[in-house]
């Protein structure tokens, strides 16, 4: 047993950063659903505790704890708790399996593209519990893990695999193709092997089982690309997060630990590469003033906000860094019947203080949070990647490599 | 992620966000290392000086030498405070009040704090006993119980709104949107309160509090005021959340939720700290360090049965005489001793006995600050924050 929650001394920083018990009070708050609680459970018994299902998993709890208690962590521990020994709604076995989801939507991606819209659809889903508020991405055939599956020279000094996850996967393949080539435009020897989900919907869904075969799978496969001197990449922050603390940490997967320490937010090694001076870019100007709204689990991930480092260097590039709203769609979380209202309201308010700086566009590492936060705000929202490589496209041709050449 | 920075500030409090947003404007490189968000919501948000006497400057020559304020000096004090209002202002929540004047807020218990400068929402928070108090309420809002401040003031009433919700972030939500607060105001409207100042307690929301505010004085065309809760606080939120908001449109880079791990040292010169935390640890290097880590609640320092050690750098502690001495028969004395305890400094705010150069502390983890006897918290913290920083942004 953990007993981080001895640490807590009730100061309540983080009820007062929880996005869920600020609108939904059936949700008590991560210190009593987390430390509190904690003391009245034993591993022995069956959880009974219905509403911790409630908790969206945003760990701005954890971020915001100054002990050390890690509330979200403990409630997640009770999450797979209470989904292990109690029926799971449809709802979240769906969730749970968006990787095998995506694989089957991607191939009928014509026809999924076109029945998702239909009000019939809609109807069916909401009998199935799944919510409809927001319109679904679409999917492609033309999937990155059917894409050329590596790029740039194989002598580079620099090599590393990209974990696309499965949005860029599924639903914007053709960004994950360009990240693949800008990668490979900075002298990078870029590999996008075989690779299942993260691991973290099932894990979010009360499904540890689940979670821990998609991690298994990707550790083996990225610790041996990783013993022979690759460094991991990914761009959405929930994947780099499920990688790097879920690995080692709740999944106990066999080379977590390597995994953890080797895995890259995009921005974070392109900085490193520009700190190595492997690459000396010039920055192309951008005239526009955009909403940087910080996804959940960029700021759990701990590195800072490596993205808002390259826009300082973008000239004409005006950045407004928004990092106190949960979006509320928390991956599938939103999606569910259940905290539809829940999302509806998170969403209205992180979408209020986009519009409130009036920018030509918002900008977010997480695909859910620009799913919903377009949606909300009607403002178009882009991947900061999209920036970087817009900038660098044309900055690139006049700079000098010391990496291999492409 | 590794950086390197002219400053690297360890601790995310009043003196350390303060310590930042100066050397930022100085234009130097920084980066704030954090184990956590402050535990602002425990805080009034309100910044108290001096608590002994009606000039808070002026009592500062009666403190004891060693004393930081005396350390700061009154012109670094002042300009400290200056630039903390304006800072907030910017940040949409400006500070009301007078250096040179206490004035009073109203606690949920129905007695007076003192305190100096106030956010705007609590400008007429300070009333005379005679006039009519009208103290609003929410349904079954937790921890806040309007009889303890009517039974203490007879020309006072009271009345309750249904929000709906009942915590203070609830609420606090709640009144950022339109319907809910045109609801409100209509509602009071219709109440026929007696003329007099109007009490709320501080849940008139979070991001847009001042605009909440305005609107609700103007549509009643009342003195209202908010009086701050029992945590979590939404003054001592908002207080955090416009630091944060200042430090980050200065390009400072925060490091959250993470511990330093180990130290490297070159001579006399602190060159890097590692931090731990999920993942790759962060090797964050720096031409110049402070430490603001705050006092033993906040973790800065750390006390065992028979000594007390510094957290981050293991700097020597001061402590006051032997633990036995310490004993006080009145318990409600002001001032117990270890409140003396904590890192001594010399005019520079380097640490003393430390043999090290290029490290300042501020904050209340100084020695002999005793926030709680003196009445100081904020406004100490700000000024060493500021002072310390001046010091250091010369150097690096």
């Amino acid at each position: 047993m953990n007993l981080d929650f001895q640490h807590c001394i009730r100061c309540t920083i983080c009820v007062a950063n929880c996005p869920v018990s600020r609108v939904n009070p059936d949700f008590p708050g991560p210190k009593q659903a987390g430390p509190d609680a904690e003391r009245f459970r034993s591993d022995d018994e069956t959880s009974i505790d219905k509403w911790i299902r409630l908790c969206s998993q945003c760990k701005r709890c954890e971020v915001s704890c100054p002990y050390g208690v890690n509330p979200a962590q403990i409630i997640l521990r009770e999450q797979v708790q209470y989904g292990g020994k109690h029926f799971r709604p449809l709802a979240s076995r769906v969730f749970a399996n968006n990787y095998w989801l995506g694989a089957v939507n991607s191939v009928i991606a014509p026809i999924v593209n076109r029945l998702a819209p239909m009000k019939l659809t809609k109807r069916i889903l909401n009998v199935f519990g799944i919510s409809t508020y927001l319109p679904f991405p679409r999917f492609h055939i033309h999937t990155l893990s059917r894409s050329w599956r590596w790029k740039g020279h194989r002598k580079s000094r620099k090599k590393v695999v990209f974990f696309y996850g499965c949005f860029l996967n599924y639903n914007r393949p053709d960004l994950g193709r360009d990240v693949r080539d800008f990668l490979a435009s900075l002298g990078v020897r870029v590999i996008m092997p075989r690779q299942v989900c993260c691991g973290l919907p099932a894990l979010g869904n009360g499904d540890i089982e689940t979670a821990r075969k998609f991690a298994r799978k990707n550790a083996r496969i990225l610790a041996g690309y990783i013993d022979r001197g690759y460094d991991v990449i990914y761009t959405c922050t929930s994947c780099g997060l499920a990688l790097t603390q879920d690995y080692p940490g709740i999944l106990e997967v066999p080379h977590g630990r390597k995994v953890s320490e080797n895995s890259y937010n995009l921005h974070e090694y392109v900085l490193k590469l520009m700190e190595e001076h492997y690459i000396e870019p010039v920055f192309e100007p951008f005239h526009r003033r955009v909403a940087y709204h910080i996804p959940c689990h960029l700021r759990a991930l701990g590195i800072g906000y490596p993205a808002a480092g390259l826009f300082e260097k973008i000239p004409g590039l005006e950045v407004v860094i928004l990092e106190d709203n949960c979006c509320g769609l928390s991956g599938s979380y939103g999606f569910k019947r259940s905290n539809e209202d829940t999302a509806v309201r998170l969403g209205i308010t992180a979408a209020r203080a986009i519009k409130d700086i009036d920018p030509d566009m918002l900008v977010s590492d997480c695909g859910a949070c620009r799913m919903q936060l377009a949606h909300f705000s009607g403002i178009p929202a882009v991947d900061p990647s999209e920036i970087l490589i817009k900038s660098l496209k044309e900055g690139l041709k006049g700079s000098r490599f010391q990496g291999g050449k492409n | 992620m590794n950086g390197t920075y002219d400053v690297v500030i360890i601790g995310g409090g009043m003196s350390g966000m303060m310590a930042a947003v100066a050397l930022a404007d100085m234009g130097r490189k920084v980066a704030v290392v954090s184990r956590g968000d402050p535990v602002c919501c425990l805080s009034t948000g309100c910044i108290d000086v001096l608590a002994a006497g009606n000039d808070p400057l002026e009592g500062i020559g009666s403190l004891p030498d060693n004393h930081p304020y005396r350390l700061v000096g009154e012109d670094t004090l002042k300009a400290s405070l200056e630039m903390f209002r304006t800072v907030m202002s910017e940040e949409r929540g400006a500070y009301v009040g007078d250096v040179h004047a206490n004035r009073r807020i109203l606690t949920p218990l129905g007695r007076h704090k003192i305190t100096c400068l106030v956010p705007v929402t609590m400008e007429f928070a300070d009333f005379h006993s005679d006039e009519y108090i009208h103290v609003i309420s929410f349904n079954e809002m937790k921890d806040f119980y309007p009889n303890y401040i009517t039974s203490r003031y007879k020309n006072s009433g009271c009345s309750i709104f249904d929000a709906g919700v009942s915590t203070t972030m609830s609420i606090a939500e709640r009144f950022e949107n339109r319907q809910f607060l045109e609801e409100f105001i209509s509602w009071l409207k219709g109440l026929d309160i007696p003329e007099g100042r109007i009490a709320i307690p501080a849940v008139l929301g979070m991001h847009f509090a001042v605009n909440v505010y305005n609107e609700i004085s103007a549509e009643l065309g009342r003195k209202v005021f908010e009086i701050p809760t029992l945590p979590p606080s939404m003054p001592g939120l908002r207080l955090f959340d416009g630091l944060k908001n200042a430090l980050l449109k200065r390009g400072v880079n925060l490091y959250w939720g993470k511990e330093i791990y180990s130290v490297e040292k070159s001579g006399s010169q602190i060159e890097a700290v590692t931090l731990a935390g999920a993942g790759r640890s962060a090797r964050v290097q720096g031409n110049a360090f402070i430490l603001a880590t705050g006092s033993f609640v906040s973790g800065g320092l750390h006390a065992s049965m028979d000594a007390a050690t510094e957290t981050a750098f293991d700097l020597p502690v001061y402590l006051p005489g032997k633990r036995e001495s310490w004993f006080n028969d009145d318990f409600f004395a002001p001032g117990h001793a270890i409140e003396k305890s904590g890192i001594c400094v010399d005019q520079s705010f380097r640490p003393v006995d430390s043999r090290i150069e290029n490290l300042f502390v501020c904050g209340s983890i100084l020695a002999f600050s005793e926030v709680m006897k003196y009445g100081c918290g904020h406004g100490m913290a700000i000024a060493t924050g500021v002072a310390a920083a001046n010091v250091c942004g010369e150097l690096a």
